[in-house]
């Protein structure tokens, strides 16, 4: 079962590094999306499912649970995360990253991760397979819009599939079933954070697109830091210079 | 003799070519640093004003405090700068009441955008960050949002002003955790144009919809 699951997974990781490389370009998210019509139609399926159901229950979740357990089941979330975090930290050679997640992980262990002992002082950046593709020149490929999971590229979809993967193989069952649980809790959680941002997106003219360029800028910006913020607002000021003469 | 009076003559040259361009330089460098200053100015005035609105409109109908909303944001932002750079080479096949629409529906989008996050935003702390001269015209105001009860993630923003035509320092985009505002509403702009052959009428429709 478990080989599988290996040869599934990876059959997939290929697949998508194939599709990715074929576009033999960098960051080409923004500029091409060769799926644009399938996206649409995915992004209208997860908004209904947005309103009808993860919003009023996630409206629900903020209304009647009080912020110390909504705080408390965040950190175990991003708890539970780290364990990917600590390995791309060290398949990307970020020594710091890898030292602090991992005496953050031992120490919030302690309490499952429901009590952040740390109390947030260490900023951590979150790691990814994602990210460690990013930083091995794998281009990004085309725009996705995933059912459920929303927003995503070509690398970071496998990415995101490879992680959870690995996360199950590594586990126990009884983990797994519990990782399983997760996935709505994970959902209303996130859905109750980004609620403003999300009805902002609804409200636009064209909520696709609006969804898609916030996806790419905040992702680019979490994978490439402040080279990516630079080189972006390097065009960006040419563009204003140009528009005040 | 001539020797000595060439020399003197050269030094002379030399000297008043030095301190001119000691002086430019240091005229230049005043203007990029008032330049920032002013930026930084500005920038602490709005959320000061913003903070100030958030608590005395809190009692108004939705309809005024829209309409008061809309004031305060017209005296720090450059719509017209906003309008041509989200609008990119349309702009120029727009007649002006086209452009004057969609300058009215773009503000309604940031008085919308701004309403909602206004009420939060009166109960937190602003810390200004580094500022920095780009180039010629622009300047950068880099600022932190911080949520002192913890509930809140710190948000840092980064502020692009520039002078108008008319000597005024006014907002020319808002960047949100590295998410730049008019980029993201530039590639909505043109993905509507674009999907409509450049049609500015159906762009000022949709944005009407949408409202």
């Amino acid at each position: 079962m478990k080989k599988n699951k290996f040869a599934f997974s990876y059959s997939l990781i290929l697949l998508f590094l194939l599709i990715g490389c074929t576009k033999n370009l960098k960051n080409s998210a923004e500029s091409t999306d060769p799926f644009e019509s399938l996206n649409r139609n995915i992004f209208a399926f997860n908004k209904s499912l947005d309103q009808n159901i993860v919003s009023p229950v996630s409206a629900a979740y903020v209304k009647t649970i009080p912020y110390s357990v909504r705080k408390s089941v965040s950190n175990h979330l991003e708890w539970m995360d780290t364990p990917s975090t600590i390995v791309n930290s060290t398949l990307q050679t970020d020594l710091e990253n890898t030292i602090l997640a991992s005496a953050k992980f031992m120490l919030n262990g302690l309490s499952l991760g429901f009590y952040d002992f740390d109390n947030n002082e260490t900023k951590i950046k979150k790691k990814d397979l994602g990210s460690t593709l990013a930083k091995l020149n794998v281009p990004e490929g085309p725009f996705l819009m995933v059912p459920l999971l929303g927003p995503k590229t070509v690398r970071d979809f496998t990415g995101t599939l490879s992680d959870r993967q690995s996360l199950s193989n590594i586990s126990s069952n009884s983990v797994n079933k519990l990782s399983l649980a997760e996935i709505p809790i994970n959902l209303v959680d996130k859905r109750s954070k980004l609620a403003k941002n999300i009805e902002n997106i609804y409200e636009s003219p064209d909520p696709y697109t609006k969804m898609k360029s916030y996806y790419i800028q905040n992702r680019r910006k979490n994978v490439y830091g402040d080279t990516y913020l630079e080189d972006k607002n390097n065009k960006l000021d040419l563009e204003f210079e140009k528009l005040l003469q | 003799m001539k020797n000595s009076y060439n020399n003197i003559n050269l030094k002379k040259v030399l000297c008043i070519t030095l301190f001119s361009f000691l002086f430019f330089q240091f005229l230049t460098f005043k203007s990029y640093s008032d330049n920032v200053k002013n930026g930084e100015v500005i920038v602490q005035k709005m959320i000061a004003d913003a903070k100030k609105h958030a608590v005395k409109t809190i009692n108004l109908s939705p309809k005024e405090r829209s309409l008061k909303i809309e004031i305060l944001i017209k005296r720090f932002i450059n719509l017209d700068f906003m309008a041509r750079a989200t609008t990119g080479s349309y702009w120029k096949k727009a007649n002006n009441t086209q452009k004057k629409k969609y300058k009215s529906a773009l503000l309604k989008q940031i008085v919308n955008t701004i309403e909602e996050h206004l009420n939060t935003l009166a109960t937190l702390a602003y810390k200004p960050l580094k500022s920095e001269a780009r180039g010629k015209k622009l300047v950068y105001v880099k600022g932190i949002i911080k949520d002192h009860s913890k509930k809140i993630p710190d948000v840092n923003l980064l502020w692009k002003l520039a002078k108008d035509k008319k000597g005024n320092f006014l907002v020319l985009d808002l960047e949100i955790e590295g998410i730049s505002l008019v980029s993201s509403h530039k590639a909505e702009t043109m993905a509507i144009l674009r999907k409509n052959k450049g049609d500015f009428n159906a762009l000022l429709n949709t944005f009407t919809k949408s409202e």
